[in-house]
């Protein structure tokens, strides 16, 4: 399936909505990233409704990225007892965006 | 030619404007446009987003019927274990004064929003405890009732007076179950499949549950059907997973599984799974927020609420509420 992104704060209750997501999937990812399906006009709208700003798949995956490097590196900076915390928390992997 | 008066034995009501609140099987025809309308219940299947957690947490206990109420308690937030008890009203999470005696995570948790369970976890890392905790509605208590096998990372199924507590951590993988009768807990038979990190049908009862999924360690498929005496080995998640301890929703008959973390360390997945009492259904709508070590409502397949975890790269405060069937106004065609 194709996609499309954007990127859009989510602020809670009716961000997505039981209607959109009976239309369509929205999937998050790190940095405010949105996915959802391309060519659906309902999808399309949604943006709309959550004032996404649209991306490009290069430029969603440089953000989600980004935030993964970050992520890698307040983790690396832990001490070595909170790592080993047994919370099911890893050294965070890249994400590749489909 | 049949008529609705001649089946149903009255008229359909005549109205300028559609009722405020109308009942399920209601029939009205509207005059101001011209349409036919019936209210009845519609299959959803869906996650919306909800009001977030004051702050980012994972692990952490959670109960409640729906996602019009529910209660989110201890776990992690970024740095430490805490003792808060947050309530969830269908749009926000409120803090209540009411704080657990032992800061506490990976724990088993069950209940409602006004008595809720919390049994086992860890306090700190590498710990486990066989400590419980109660909340009435108004504070936490901690009975001297201690489990057999202390155990983190475990799956909790009932109400806070007869709950079921199943598998877990000890930190090795073990298929211990104890059954609680509101004053001590007792062994019951083990599950056929040793395994942590497990999600339960938390809205069932200590003697009609499901243990769903967890870790091997690898990541596991297998579910496993209670009766009160024996645990059966019954038709396998679609998608295997683990880091579902404190999440799980519904009944042995009638359950919904969501979240967690496929075989590859750190890979969320979104996935959501329905349970028919025979097999399960993969939702064609998955979490917003991919997340593992997320907890849930006891919930229903009906209405559940998921809140929390790690996305793998993050710990989160998200919340998302499932409904699955809700009641609708349709126009009827009629020709």
């Amino acid at each position: 399936m194709a996609y499309k992104y954007c990127v859009a704060e989510c602020w809670g209750k009716g961000f997505i909505t039981h209607s959109d997501s009976s239309k369509y999937q929205v999937s998050g990812f790190p940095g405010n990233v949105w996915q959802i399906p391309a060519n659906n006009q309902d999808a399309n709208l949604w943006v709309n409704k959550v004032a996404g700003i649209w991306k490009t798949k290069a430029e969603a995956q440089a953000i989600v990225d980004a935030e993964v490097t970050a992520a890698q590196a307040a983790w690396d900076a832990l001490p070595d007892e909170q790592k080993q915390q047994p919370i099911g928390r890893q050294r965070p992997t890249a994400i590749v965006l489909e | 030619m049949a008529t609705y008066y001649g089946t149903y034995g009255q008229k359909v009501q005549y109205l300028a404007s559609d009722p405020s609140d109308p009942q399920i099987g209601q029939v009205w025809y509207n005059s101001t446009s011209a349409t036919l309308k019936v209210r009845e219940l519609a299959t959803v299947n869906a996650w919306a987003s909800g009001g977030a957690l004051p702050g980012v947490r994972s692990v952490q206990g959670g109960a409640g019927a729906s996602s019009l109420s529910a209660l989110a308690f201890g776990g992690f937030s970024a740095t430490s274990a805490v003792t808060e008890t947050l309530s969830y009203n269908g749009s926000a999470w409120t803090t209540l004064p009411a704080t657990m005696g032992t800061a506490v995570y990976s724990m088993g948790s069950c209940g409602t929003q006004t008595a809720a369970l919390s049994a086992g976890g860890a306090t700190t890392p590498g710990a486990v405890q066989s400590l419980t905790q109660v909340y009435n509605g108004t504070s936490w208590s901690t009975p001297p009732a201690a489990l057999n096998t202390a155990r983190r990372l475990t799956g909790a199924v009932g109400t806070s007076s007869a709950a079921l507590l199943v598998a877990g951590a000890t930190p090795s993988a073990t298929g211990v179950v104890e059954s609680y009768n509101g004053t001590t807990w007792s062994p019951v038979t083990s599950l056929n499949t040793t395994r942590y990190a497990l999600a339960t049908s938390k809205g069932g009862t200590n003697t009609a549950a499901l243990a769903i999924g967890g870790w091997l360690p690898g990541a596991s498929a297998s579910t496993e059907s209670w009766n009160g005496s024996a645990w059966t080995t019954v038709n396998s998640l679609n998608t295997a997973r683990g880091s579902m301890s404190g999440s799980g929703s519904g009944t042995q008959t009638s359950a919904l599984a969501f979240g967690g973390e496929v075989n590859a360390p750190g890979n969320a997945t979104g996935a959501t799974e329905l349970w028919n009492g025979t097999s399960w259904t993969s939702n064609p709508n998955s979490l917003g927020t991919a997340r593992y070590n997320l907890a849930s409502a006891s919930g229903s397949q009906t209405s559940s609420l998921a809140f929390g975890g790690y996305t793998g790269t993050a710990v989160v405060a998200n919340t998302e509420e499932w409904t699955g069937i809700e009641a609708q106004t349709k126009t009827v065609t009629v020709s």
